[in-house]
This record gives C-alpha cells, structure tokens and sequence, in this order.
C-alpha cells in the first residue's frame, strides 16, 4: 500500500464549512527533517558572527573619529557602520536592552532628542547631522563602542534557535515595511537606503541559506520570493552612487521618488507576506 | 408594532422567489400586491403613503439574495449566502440617510447586481472610505487585483465561517469577529480615481467624461496626504468592527497590489425605536439633521436619472451602471459653532436645529419632510438667500437635476495643537454626473455663511464601478474589456 506522502503545509487549507470539521485544527506535518535545518543555522551563525566582526572594527573606526572631532570622516562613517547592525537585528534584537541601547530612536522616548536615555547611533546621528558637532558626543560614543562589543561577546556565546532564525527574514523585511519605506529611520542623516540595503541582505541571506529546503516544499514560493527580492535590489541599485562599488553607498533617501518608494512598497509587502510562512513551510513553531 | 407582528409578516414565498435571483435582482424592487396586502393586516389602510415599515419590508426582499432558507448555508460561498434573519421591520427608515435604528449582524444586502451595494442601501451606523495607490504592476496585475477584491468582498459581505489554516503558519484571517463572520450589514464599494487611467495601464481611452482630480475650492484647505487615490473603497457596515475586519482582510489579500493612501472613518448615531417618533435624518457634528430632502434610494427611475450612469448620460458604455463619488474630510470647528446663537445656526442653515423643518414664517413648527417653497420667499425672509439648504437645493425646475445622494458620517479624529476637537463630517454622495451633481452644488455653496464653521481638508473624486452581475463577473471586468 502506497503510504500518502505528508500534506504539505501549503495545502492544509480546510475549505470552510465543510463536512462540520470546522473545529478540527489541521496538525502540522513538516516535510522537513530537523536534522536538516543544522547546516543551514549553523551557516547563518557563521553570517552573523562574521558581520559582527565587521560591526567591531568599523564601530573603531566611527567613535574614534567622533572622539577626535573629527565630524567629516564620523559622518561618513555613519551609515557604513550601521549596515552590519541592520544586516543582523534578528540576532541583535535578542538582546532587548543592548538594542534599545544601540539603536533606539527618538520617538521611542517621550522627551525625544532630549531624554537621557537616548544613546546609540541615532543619538549620535542627532548630533552629528542635525547639530554638525562632535561636541559632548564623547560619551555617546564610548557607550557605543561597549555596547557592541557587549553583544558580540553575547553572541558568540549564544546558541541560534532555527525558528528565530528561518523568522528573522520575515522580521527584517517587517523593518523594511514600517521603518524604512518611510524614511524615519535616518532623518537627519538621510541614509536610509544603507539601511533598507542591510535589511535585505540579511533577510536574502537567510532565505538562501534555507532556499534548498524551502524549495521542497514550495518551487513556486522560492521563484516568487527570489523575483521579488530581485525587484527591490533592482530598484536600490538605481539609487547607488556607484553601480561598480558597494561601498560607495547611496544616495540621500530624499532623492527617492515617490513612484519609486511605491515601487519598492509593492514587494516589499509581498516579501513580508510570503516570507512569514517560511517558518511554517519548513515546520517550525 | 410587535416583534411577532414583523416576524409574521415574513413573506416566505416571496422569499423563495427572490433567491432564485441572484444575478439579475434590481438593488430596489417595487412595491408588490403582497406586500400592500401586509399592510392591511397591519392596520395601515392601504391608501396610507408607504410606511418606514413598508420600505424595510421592501430592502429586505431586495435584500434576499437568498440560497436556502436558515439551512445552514451561510458559508463561504460567493453569490447568496442566506440571512439567518430577515430584515426586521421596524417601523422606521425610509431614506438612505435615516437615521439607522438597528444592529443586526445577520443583515446581509446582496452583492451582485447591476449596480454595486453601499449607494442606495440605507447607511449603516459606521462608514469609511479608504483611499488607495494600486501597486499593480500592469494590466494583467490590475485584473488580479479587481478579482481579488472581488472575490473577498463577495464573501465578507455574505459573511461565513473563517477558513482555519495549519497553526504553524500565520492565520487568514485576523480573527478579530471570530470564527463566524456575521455580514452586519457590511457594504464595500469599489471606485477608482482619475489617476487610475494614467499611463500605467492603458486605460486613459475609457476614462469616465467627467472624472477629474479634485481642485480645491475656495474654502478649502487641502491636506495632501489626505486627497485622491488611484481606486478608493468605502466599508459601511453596522460596527467599525466590521468595517476594519474587511479592511484588513483585503490589505492582507492584496499585498504587492494596494497601498492605503489615506482613510477616515465616521459614524452617524443608532436612533433607537421610541412610540411616536418622527422619522429623521441622522444628525451631523453640528446638531443639525443631514441628509433631509435627499432623493428618494427607492424610486428606481430617479436613480436611474440622478445617481446611476444610464445611456443618456453620455459616458463610455462600460460605465453604465455604475456612479460618481465625490468625497470630502470636511473639519467642523465645534467649539466655536456651540458659540453661536442657536437663531444663527438656523439661518446658516436654513433649518430648525431640533426638528429639521424648514424655515416657515407661521408659527407652528414643520416637520423635517416639509418642502419649503422658495416662490413664496423671493427675497429670503424666511429662508435667506444664502442659507445652506437654499443654495445646495435651491428647488427650482432647473436645478432638480443638481440634485445629489448624500451618505456622510461624522468623524472625530482626535485632538489639534491648539486644544480643539478634530471633528467633522466625511461627506460622501452620489451622483450620475459630477459636474451637474457635486461640483455644481459646491460652487452655489462657495462663499455660504457656513463657511466661517467648516473646512474641507481633504477627499477626492472617484468613478463606482459597474456591479458585478454574477459568480462569473468581477468588479473592473467592463472596463479592462473596454480597452483590451
């Protein structure tokens, strides 16, 4: 006897009203062996861990020019620095209080600018930007650097859950839909789209890692999502001050046009749709 | 009445007859023998003008778009699901604009027909219009798009138990009515603006004659994020509850496709039933009843003449059965308007406050129905010249085809940097022509007294779609056809 194969999850839709089964809940039957779920986080541990390096040194780079006064280079460092942090929030937000106080914006503090537990890049991009000082920026700066080296010390140390993982994708794109489209994230310093390219590399990263898996499970979701991440690079990419260097970054997010942030609105929305079933299609809680 | 006197007079055979109706059931019927027949046994001698009573009776049975009869049907299906309940009679509301006077979440209106919901149905306690960019891509993703809407508004206006989905995936539905969606009298009409025949989809060829952008008017104050949209859709319903469930069913069905652009939400206030009541007009923010002297939803031919696009309205042939919308965020300043002489009030608008009678120079009081006669009052003594209710209607011979079908709600947004209520009136009506309708009015209405209490802050002009006739049908399907 032919043994049927496990539903997949994509199909378990229960056609509403039929046979009286309304209040049977589908039971979850995961294609996917747990086992293979090992390689792709230990892959991905290996991203973040790699980026926060990277997030070390540049960080370096950026208090201690912000400790000489030296305003051009910290602004141009700014953005640069901050795309290893926005590459990896799913992992960085883990750590609820070393994101508050790494990242935390204004509105996240009744008194705004002004309240005295705002620290972190966008107090330094207050500064930086709107006030164009190093002045009493010192200890921000300080702060800053321990704060980074304190979540990579926390992140070496931490063992990845795969369901933060695979659902860190959908997050960062859930950052790019309520954050960045709208440009709030850098308001002063209008590097945005640094920010909005790091979401996506860290959320195309982690579809990747899991493409093969997920593609088991779903060809037609794994196309979809890649068109779609496609679309939005395509679009990003028009925005790069030089198409041959990466490093040379973007331009000001007020330069974006309106028919552009709608075009990049549409799958980003689709991405966050699709990419919060990944969980789900790979078995996941 | 009692309540076994409006349960009894359920017509079942009638009833039965209506379901088998589901494509081609005009949004009114007309009055039928039966039904005259009803009111004898009521007690109405059957000379009586039609009763409130007998106008439910008839939205009820144009209303029943019916499958079954209490069967256990109201699934998803998309053409008739059926009322579990008929629509009570209850002695009150005649007019699209009465005031609503029950909360039954069984009421169910029909979606498919010539014409879609949400323009002669009696306005609900709540409404919002939410006006959206489309993000379609092309052609091909603007006809997914018009499926899609359809497809989820067919069923969340029939409502039906939600389909339950495998707990390690996100929900379909936001759960926020339950597991059974009850219809609540929810209406969702679909409308585009003019920025829809752009160049992006082919379709500047069809645009509708006399759609445009909104400019402002001389009292306006227009908030940009608060105007126009590619497609707009205005949810009614009994509860915002409701509204919102449809409002977020269908963002999260169409991403990649619609982004809200803005939204306002209003309501109008549930008159309960009382032993003598008046039928009236809800009442705006202002304390004044709105909506007295709209043209009659139930007379199908003025309908047809004022409000739906016919043959003789010299539009594109795709567009007949469908409408205009003209929609206006009009902020009422209310703490300066309770500072006003009540005398004044009624001047400005032409109207007793508590009643809404006309103006009249004798000393007894009207009701809100009277039709003042301007002949009489050449000069204004009475109702002036430029009372709101004599410009918008000045009730002349030429002007009856000015003539607009008003469905505002009220709306309170929260508060201004300088202490005062953010309130108003999100005025929302209907017309066959924009020009003869809407735009008409407000220029006869530029420079009114009125003005010193409100301000247009926002809205937008939009073109109601063609109905959707059945299963096969969508809403869009004539226009995309028109310029295939």
């Amino acid at each position: 006897m032919k043994i049927p194969k496990p539903c997949k999850t994509s199909k378990t839709w229960i056609a509403a009203g039929t046979l009286g089964l309304l209040s049977v809940t589908a039971t979850a039957q995961a294609a996917v062996a747990p086992e293979a779920l090992v390689g792709p986080v230990a892959d991905y541990k290996l991203y973040v861990l790699d980026n926060l390096e990277q997030l070390v040194t540049h960080t370096e780079d950026f208090t201690a020019a912000i400790e000489a006064g030296d305003l051009a280079k910290a602004k141009a460092l700014y953005a640069p620095t901050r795309v290893y942090y926005e590459r990896i929030e799913p992992i960085a937000e883990l750590f609820a209080d070393l994101d508050v106080s790494i990242d935390a914006r204004e509105d996240d503090y009744e008194q705004g600018v002004e309240d005295p537990d705002f620290t972190g890049f966008h107090r330094l991009e207050y500064g930086l930007f709107h006030d164009a000082s190093t002045d009493g920026m010192k200890t921000y700066a300080q702060g800053l650097m321990a704060d980074v080296e304190e979540l990579d010390s926390r992140v070496q140390a931490l063992t990845f859950p795969p369901e933060t993982v695979v659902g860190g994708a959908a997050a960062l794109m859930e950052e790019v839909a309520a954050t960045k489209i709208s440009g709030e994230e850098d308001r002063y310093s209008r590097t945005d789209l640094w920010d909005f390219q790091g979401n996506v590399d860290g959320a195309r990263e982690i579809f990747e890692l899991f493409r093969p898996l997920a593609a088991q499970e779903d060809a037609d979701f794994v196309a979809r999502v890649e068109d779609n991440f496609d679309d939005v690079e395509k679009t990003l990419a028009d925005y790069r001050l030089d198409p041959d260097d990466p490093q040379a970054g973007f331009e000001s997010y007020d330069e974006v046009s309106d028919a552009d942030r709608r075009a990049l609105t549409g799958p980003v929305t689709v991405l966050a749709e699709d990419l919060s079933t990944l969980r789900g299609l790979l078995g996941l809680n | 009445m009692s309540q076994s006197d409006r349960s009894s007079r359920c017509p079942f055979t009638t009833l039965q007859t209506a379901c088998q109706q589901t494509t081609s059931q005009k949004t009114k019927p007309q009055k039928t023998k039966p039904q005259q027949a009803d009111d004898r046994q009521a007690g109405h001698p059957p000379t009586d003008p039609p009763s409130p009573a007998h106008a439910e009776r008839r939205r009820f049975l144009k209303g029943a778009s019916l499958t079954g009869l209490g069967l256990g049907l109201g699934f998803t299906g998309l053409g008739g699901a059926c009322p579990a309940r008929a629509l009570a009679a209850t002695g009150h509301g005649e007019d699209v604009t009465s005031a609503p006077q029950q909360q039954d979440a069984e009421l169910r209106y029909p979606f498919h027909g010539e014409h879609q919901q949400g323009i002669v149905t009696p306005r609900p306690a709540t409404g919002m219009l939410v006006a959206f960019d489309v993000l379609a891509r092309d052609r091909d993703d603007l006809e997914k798009l018009m499926r899609v809407l359809t497809e989820r508004i067919a069923f969340l206006t029939q409502g039906g138990r939600i389909p339950e989905r495998d707990p390690l995936f996100p929900p379909p539905d936001s759960g926020t009515l339950g597991p059974v969606i009850a219809p609540d009298g929810l209406t969702v009409t679909v409308a585009v603006g003019d920025s829809l025949f752009d160049e992006r989809y082919g379709l500047a060829s069809a645009r509708p004659k006399r759609l445009q952008r909104m400019e402002g008017f001389p009292n306006d104050a227009l908030d940009a994020a608060r105007c126009h949209g590619d497609l707009a859709l205005q949810i009614c319903a009994n509860t915002l509850d409701t509204g919102y469930h449809a409002l977020r069913d269908i963002i999260k069905n169409t991403p990649g496709l619609l982004m809200v652009r803005w939204k306002q939400e209003g309501t109008v206030p549930l008159l309960p039933p009382a032993p003598g009541d008046i039928d009236g007009s809800a009442r705006n923010f202002l304390g004044f009843r709105d909506g007295s002297a709209n043209p009659d939803g139930d007379d199908e031919a003025l309908m047809d003449e004022l409000v739906w696009v016919g043959r003789d309205h010299d539009e594109p042939a795709w567009a007949q059965g469908g409408s205009y919308l003209a929609a206006r965020i009009i902020r009422n300043f209310v703490e300066r308007w309770d500072r006003t002489p009540l005398n004044e009030q009624e001047t400005i608008f032409g109207r007793r406050k508590m009643s809404g009678a006309p103006l009249s120079d004798g000393a007894a009081e009207g009701r809100e129905q009277d039709v003042p006669d301007y002949t009489l009052d050449p000069e204004g003594k009475i109702t002036p010249l430029d009372a709101h209710i004599r410009l918008a209607n000045p009730r002349t011979p030429a002007t009856e085809k000015n003539r607009i079908l008003r469905r505002p709600f009220n709306y309170s947004n929260g508060v201004e940097a300088n202490g005062q209520l953010d309130m108003g009136l999100l005025f929302l009506c209907f017309q066959a022509d924009l020009e003869a309708g809407f735009i008409t009015v407000q220029r006869r209405l530029d420079g009114e007294p009125l003005e010193e209490y409100i301000k247009p802050v926002g809205g937008g002009y939009f073109f109601v779609l063609p109905g959707a006739r059945d299963d096969n049908d969508y809403l869009g399907r004539s226009l995309l056809a028109a310029t295939a």
